[in-house]
């Protein structure tokens, strides 16, 4: 399937979606335009655009391009991880989250257990320093006290 | 008269000492961030941001511009030396750059970059300390219409310029303006767009979609592609200053580049990297030699690294005259300004002297300040791009967890770095550009108002936009910018 098929209809639902909340929110009048004037226009534009890629990409048929399958698991662990640590961090703390974040990546990228965690504590210990420390970043504080 | 004050004025600001340790501060984290490949001065000046909340406007803003044009200087030490861009300005200075490196003349090379980025982003400042203030007294007497059709011809502009294809552009630039429209309704008070989140209920926050679009993406992006060995050169420790033979050959280029540059600079969505490139074609037109480009022409590396840093001095005119970004990194400044209390645009001369003349001539001193650091840190930074790209993406994703979170202590402003992360990663993968979104998203809520305003100053008339003759031109430009590449491809059509 051509891509830019794909990416189209995505911003078609987008555009149909942002133009009937513009009109949920009331157009308001030409002279006192209101709160849904400019998201549902803006939707009418984007839909607009979408519909042009779709039938330019469906006249075109399938082109190449570098393939979408990424060729490594890699990005997708590491988006888990990053969420891992936005829904952890303020449960279990700073310092603790930080710590297993850097060695988990570390550790995926197949370094050895001792320089994994001696990095990973260095790098949880110095940006502690840095952020909450220096810079008076409020950082959230876990179980232990920090 | 009026500048020679200002200018006298911006320097007893700028060289009060906190002030300078700002400069400098700012020059040299922006050389770090230009020197490693996979993080940009948008993304780093987005990190940066929340640390400087504690510090007076002056001196946030000194800092992060430092960033800015340092990182134009940073970037081509890696280009050189390793023959992968630190920045994506400094991706034409991999071609001759390398090859002279390759050549043993990495000195050189390294050297003509520095000097020609020092004497283009000095005229460039030079320029923009005569132009600004004039312009400032043209646009103050810009009323909503006027500036509703100067955003349109931005946005027209950025999606002109735009690599991919035009229509892609524009799309960004649809969904950029309905991202700005998340949050509270200025006039109305309605929310829109907020599902009842809070986080959303303040409206999507600029540093953590910046941080997502240029900073995670960027990461997931590189990790995909397999790890190559690199072949680095070590830096060279002596014949860092051009010859005689070298100079002769670089300073047409280095002129040519720093006008060129300037007013690229100036275009929104033009910027640092178009103007690179457009350097890097004239010089190569303009030699006798065309052929010896690409095999270590040092007219090659002067004039698209002196085209770059000017182009970010340029970028500051439509900021400090209009308060319109012209880039994703100006609008970060422009974010920069409004939370310290400021509003940029025309009225920022008058009602704020001390940044508008501080800014502009911190820029004289962190200029000259990148040249003397530059070339002694030369090695430094090399010894730092050993550092396997392994070790460093985990401590660039914790910098912008960090960062994301740290602006309003909230975990919600994290999630939206991480959508926006996934968002740019999927962008990439279907060609589309992440700029436009930024500069529409920024520019979207001033948009409305104006166009909203606009319409009530007219009683719901769009005349207003053709009857007054100079949005009526933005209009007519924006118009032919929109319709030429259509033009173009037919007449291209019936020709094959």
């Amino acid at each position: 399937m051509p891509r830019d098929l794909v990416s189209g209809v995505f911003w078609l639902a987008v555009a149909l979606f942002a133009a009937a909340q513009g009109l949920a929110l009331k157009l308001g009048s030409l002279n006192r335009p209101g709160p849904g004037f400019f998201p549902f226009w803006g939707g009418v534009v984007l839909g607009l655009l979408s519909i042009v890629l779709v039938v330019s990409s469906l006249r075109r048929g399938a082109t190449g391009g570098s393939p979408l399958r990424p060729e490594s698991a890699k990005p997708l662990v590491v988006v888990g991880a990053l969420l891992g640590y936005l829904l952890l961090l303020e449960t279990l703390g700073f310092v603790a989250v930080t710590f297993s974040f850097l060695l988990f990546l570390f550790r995926l990228e197949r370094r050895g257990w001792a320089f994994s965690i001696v990095s990973a504590a260095a790098g949880a210990f110095v940006s502690y320093v840095l952020f909450q420390l220096w810079l008076k970043t409020q950082l959230p504080t876990g179980p232990l006290g920090f | 008269m009026e500048i020679f004050h200002g200018v006298l004025y911006g320097f007893q600001v700028a060289l009060q000492p906190i002030n300078l340790l700002y400069c400098f501060v700012g020059v040299f984290i922006g050389t770090l961030v230009g020197v490693l490949p996979g993080l940009g001065p948008a993304a780093a000046i987005a990190l940066l941001l929340p640390s400087t909340f504690a510090a007076s406007p002056v001196s946030a803003i000194i800092m992060l511009a430092g960033i800015y044009y340092g990182a134009m200087y940073g970037g081509s030490t890696t280009s050189i030396l390793v023959n992968i861009p630190g920045e994506a300005a400094s991706v034409v200075t991999c071609l001759d750059g390398h090859a002279m490196a390759r050549q043993g003349r990495a000195g050189a090379a390294l050297g003509i970059a520095a000097f020609g980025s020092f004497i283009a982003g000095t005229l460039s400042v030079v320029a923009l300390t005569f132009l600004a203030p004039f312009l400032a007294r043209v646009t103050l007497r810009f009323g909503p219409p006027e500036y509703f059709a100067l955003m349109v011809l931005g946005l027209t502009l950025l999606t002109y310029f735009a690599r991919e294809s035009t229509v892609k552009a524009l799309m960004m630039a649809a969904v950029g303006l309905l991202c700005g429209t998340v949050g509270q309704d200025t006039i109305s008070g309605r929310f829109r767009f907020a599902f009842g989140i809070r986080t959303l209920e303040d409206g999507l926050g600029l540093v953590p979609v910046i941080m997502g679009l240029f900073g995670i993406s960027e990461v997931l992006l590189n990790l995909e592609q397999r790890q190559q060995p690199k072949e680095m050169f070590a830096p060279p420790t002596k014949g860092l200053l051009p010859t005689r033979e070298d100079w002769r050959a670089s300073t047409m280029p280095i002129l040519r580049g720093s006008v060129l540059g300037f007013f690229l600079g100036i275009l929104p969505g033009a910027g640092a990297i178009i103007a690179s490139f457009a350097s890097y074609a004239v010089e190569k037109r303009a030699s006798r030699h065309p052929e010896r480009f690409g095999a270590g022409a040092i007219e090659g590396v002067a004039g698209p690294e002196a085209a770059n840093n000017a182009a970010a001095g340029g970028a500051f005119i439509p900021l400090l005259t209009l308060g319109i970004p012209a880039n994703a990194v100006m609008a970060i400044l422009l974010g920069a300004l409004m939370i310290h209390g400021l509003q940029p645009g025309p009225l920022l001369v008058k009602q704020a002297p001390d940044v508008f003349w501080g800014i502009i001539t911190s820029m004289y001193i962190g200029n000259a300040m990148l040249l003397v650091l530059n070339l002694p840190l030369i090695p430094m930074w090399a010894r730092l791009l050993r550092v396997p790209y392994t070790v460093m993406y985990p401590l660039i994703l914790l910098f912008c967890l960090i960062g994301a979170y740290s602006v309003g202590n909230n975990i919600g402003d994290g999630i939206v770095m991480w959508v926006f992360g996934i968002v740019g990663y999927l962008l990439k993968k279907f060609d589309y550009e992440g700029a436009p979104l930024i500069l529409a998203m920024v520019i979207g809520p001033m948009m409305e108002e104006a166009l909203r305003q606009s319409l009530i100053l007219s009683t719901g008339s769009f005349a207003i936009f053709v009857s007054r003759p100079i949005s009526a031109g933005f209009l007519l430009v924006s118009g032919f910018l929109l319709l030429f590449p259509m033009l173009r491809r037919d007449i291209e059509m019936s020709r094959a």
